[in-house]
């Protein structure tokens, strides 16, 4: 226990490396806010993981706005708009990915589900909702539009990962996947927001998203607090 | 020629101007310190972490930016002046980074944490924990250890940032650990108490992020805040079996059981969609005076 620890994105030097690769996913969630869901073939209680979902609002705090005598454009709020942007999508693909484990669930196609582990579904998807809802209160309330399309990047992964889910266990293997992909990407977006709010907002949802794959680590018959310290290796960066 | 032993009549308004400018070039001198320092401690740290050598332009930098300061000084006020101030500015650095916010954080981060490891060990302590349930003392064992390595990187970053390290456990959660121990009776006590710890430090550190300056703190503390919150859910899991009556249903893995588990264990350990700040301990909470 007396070893050195190692933090490997700690320093000024590895926040430039890391900054570099959330703005290079970023960018392609921009690019994939643009994106057709191609492979969007919802059919009845088979629905594909990841389909758009709606965006009520919610009632959370949108980010009060950034200086506008800022120079950069991180400072003027771009930056924070493309992390808004890459979570909202993430959480579109949560939600739908929930919806559909749901769905599944009813129909009979994944077994017997545990009243716990139905439990968890309803609750987590309801939550992401609330991400979802969250972050597109922040994107609507800078003037932009709300994010109803699954990550562009994720999604074919997932859709492939989900046609192969034969039980309860294959779902919440997948659920941990996202639940780490997006706790890791809020993680890693604390090296780029700069909205006071938007950094507030990204902290309370990780937090709940890491308790997501705790419960979800020891269904599967995990220790559920793995890592001495939260990791960025899953972040949603291209 | 006779000699005057009184001294000379003081020119006060050239007095005031002179301290005027003293002070602007001692704030100077600090917010030069401050931008610079962090640079050369990232530079030792990344030195001692990967063993390399020296990187030249990053100590250039660095002392280019202090002569930059000296010019100035020298220029404006003379040579004894301007040493004095660049002298005392950096003298006084360490002092002053214990007032900075981020410092602060991080010496409070330091005191949960130390306050959380002695709790656990406490706890390993009692008969009930030490003998009970296997799963419930590799948490304890496991999660202490966990602390205590957050601790070290608290304080490593605490050090880095020019700060004192804090070696007390907090203030305010210490009394009431101490307060708790006699009534300790139960393992559901200690998960109680563990609980309220880990939910003090989750909201503690989620209500630090947005008042870092510094982002390798801010990245730091976020990266602890979601081990912490594991901890936190699991111990609202535990709990809710063990006053749920069902305490055989704490075991890793659980295996087929899975099916035994009683609907709300589902959603216990995360029952809000957002965490908040009502237990988050202030900034100044666990500094070092």
């Amino acid at each position: 226990m007396n070893e050195p620890i190692e933090i490997p994105t700690l320093t000024r030097r590895h926040i430039l490396v890391g900054a570099a690769a959330i703005g290079a996913g970023l960018v392609a969630a921009a690019c994939g806010s643009d994106t057709k869901d191609a492979a969007g073939t919802n059919s009845g209680s088979s629905a594909t993981a990841g389909s758009s979902v709606s965006t009520t609002p919610a009632g959370t705090n949108p980010p009060t706005g950034t200086d506008a005598s800022a120079t950069t454009a991180a400072a003027d709020g771009g930056v924070d708009i493309k992390v808004a942007q890459l979570a909202a999508g993430l959480e579109v693909l949560a939600v739908g990915t929930y919806k559909a484990a749901l769905d599944a669930a009813g129909a009979g196609k994944l077994g017997t589900v545990p009243a716990a582990v139905g439990e968890f579904v309803t609750v987590a998807m309801k939550q992401h909702q609330a991400h979802l809802d969250a972050w597109n209160k922040v994107l609507t309330g800078a003037g932009g539009t709300a994010v109803t399309e699954p990550n562009a990047t994720l999604k074919p992964t997932v859709d492939t990962a989900f046609a192969a889910v034969t039980d309860v266990g294959g779902a919440a293997k997948l659920a941990l996947m996202l639940e780490q992909i997006a706790s890791a990407t809020y993680l890693n977006a604390q090296n780029v927001l700069t909205d006071k709010d938007a950094i507030m907002l990204a902290g309370s949802i990780q937090i709940i998203d890491a308790q997501h794959a705790a419960v979800l680590l020891y269904v599967l018959g995990e220790y559920p607090v793995p890592d001495v310290f939260a990791k960025t290796d899953l972040a949603a960066a291209a | 020629m006779t000699m005057s032993h009184r001294p000379d009549r003081i020119d006060e308004p050239a007095l005031d101007r002179l301290i005027e400018e003293s002070q602007d070039l001692h704030t100077d001198a600090m917010a030069i310190a401050r931008t610079t320092m962090p640079d050369l401690a990232d530079l030792t740290a990344d030195r001692r972490r990967t063993g390399a050598l020296v990187d030249n332009r990053g100590v250039e930098d660095f002392v280019n930016a202090r002569q930059t300061l000296i010019r100035r000084l020298t220029l404006s006020l003379g040579g004894i002046l301007g040493f004095s101030a660049v002298s005392a500015a950096f003298a006084r650095s360490a002092s002053a980074a214990d007032g900075d916010i981020d410092v602060m954080q991080l010496q409070t981060a330091v005191s949960l944490e130390l306050l959380a490891v002695a709790t656990y060990g406490a706890a390993l302590t009692l008969p009930f924990i030490a003998n009970g349930n296997p799963v419930i003392v590799k948490f304890a064992q496991t999660t202490m250890s966990q602390h205590d390595e957050h601790r070290q990187a608290f304080s490593a970053q605490t050090k880095t940032l020019g700060g004192t390290d804090q070696t007390a456990t907090n203030p305010k959660y210490t009394p009431i650990v101490e307060a708790a121990k006699p009534t300790l009776a139960a393992p559901i006590d200690v998960v109680k108490l563990a609980a309220t710890l880990e939910q003090v430090a989750t909201e503690t550190y989620l209500a630090d992020l947005n008042r870092y300056t510094d982002v390798t703190s801010r990245v730091l503390m976020a990266s602890v805040m979601g081990v912490e919150c594991q901890h936190l859910a699991t111990l609202r899991a535990v709990g809710a079996l063990l006053d749920g009556g069902a305490p055989e249903l704490i075991k890793i893995p659980l295996g087929a059981d899975v099916t035994k588990l009683p609907a709300a264990a589902g959603s216990v350990a995360f029952p809000e969609a957002f965490e908040g700040i009502t237990m988050a301990s202030p900034p100044e909470e666990g500094a070092v005076k």
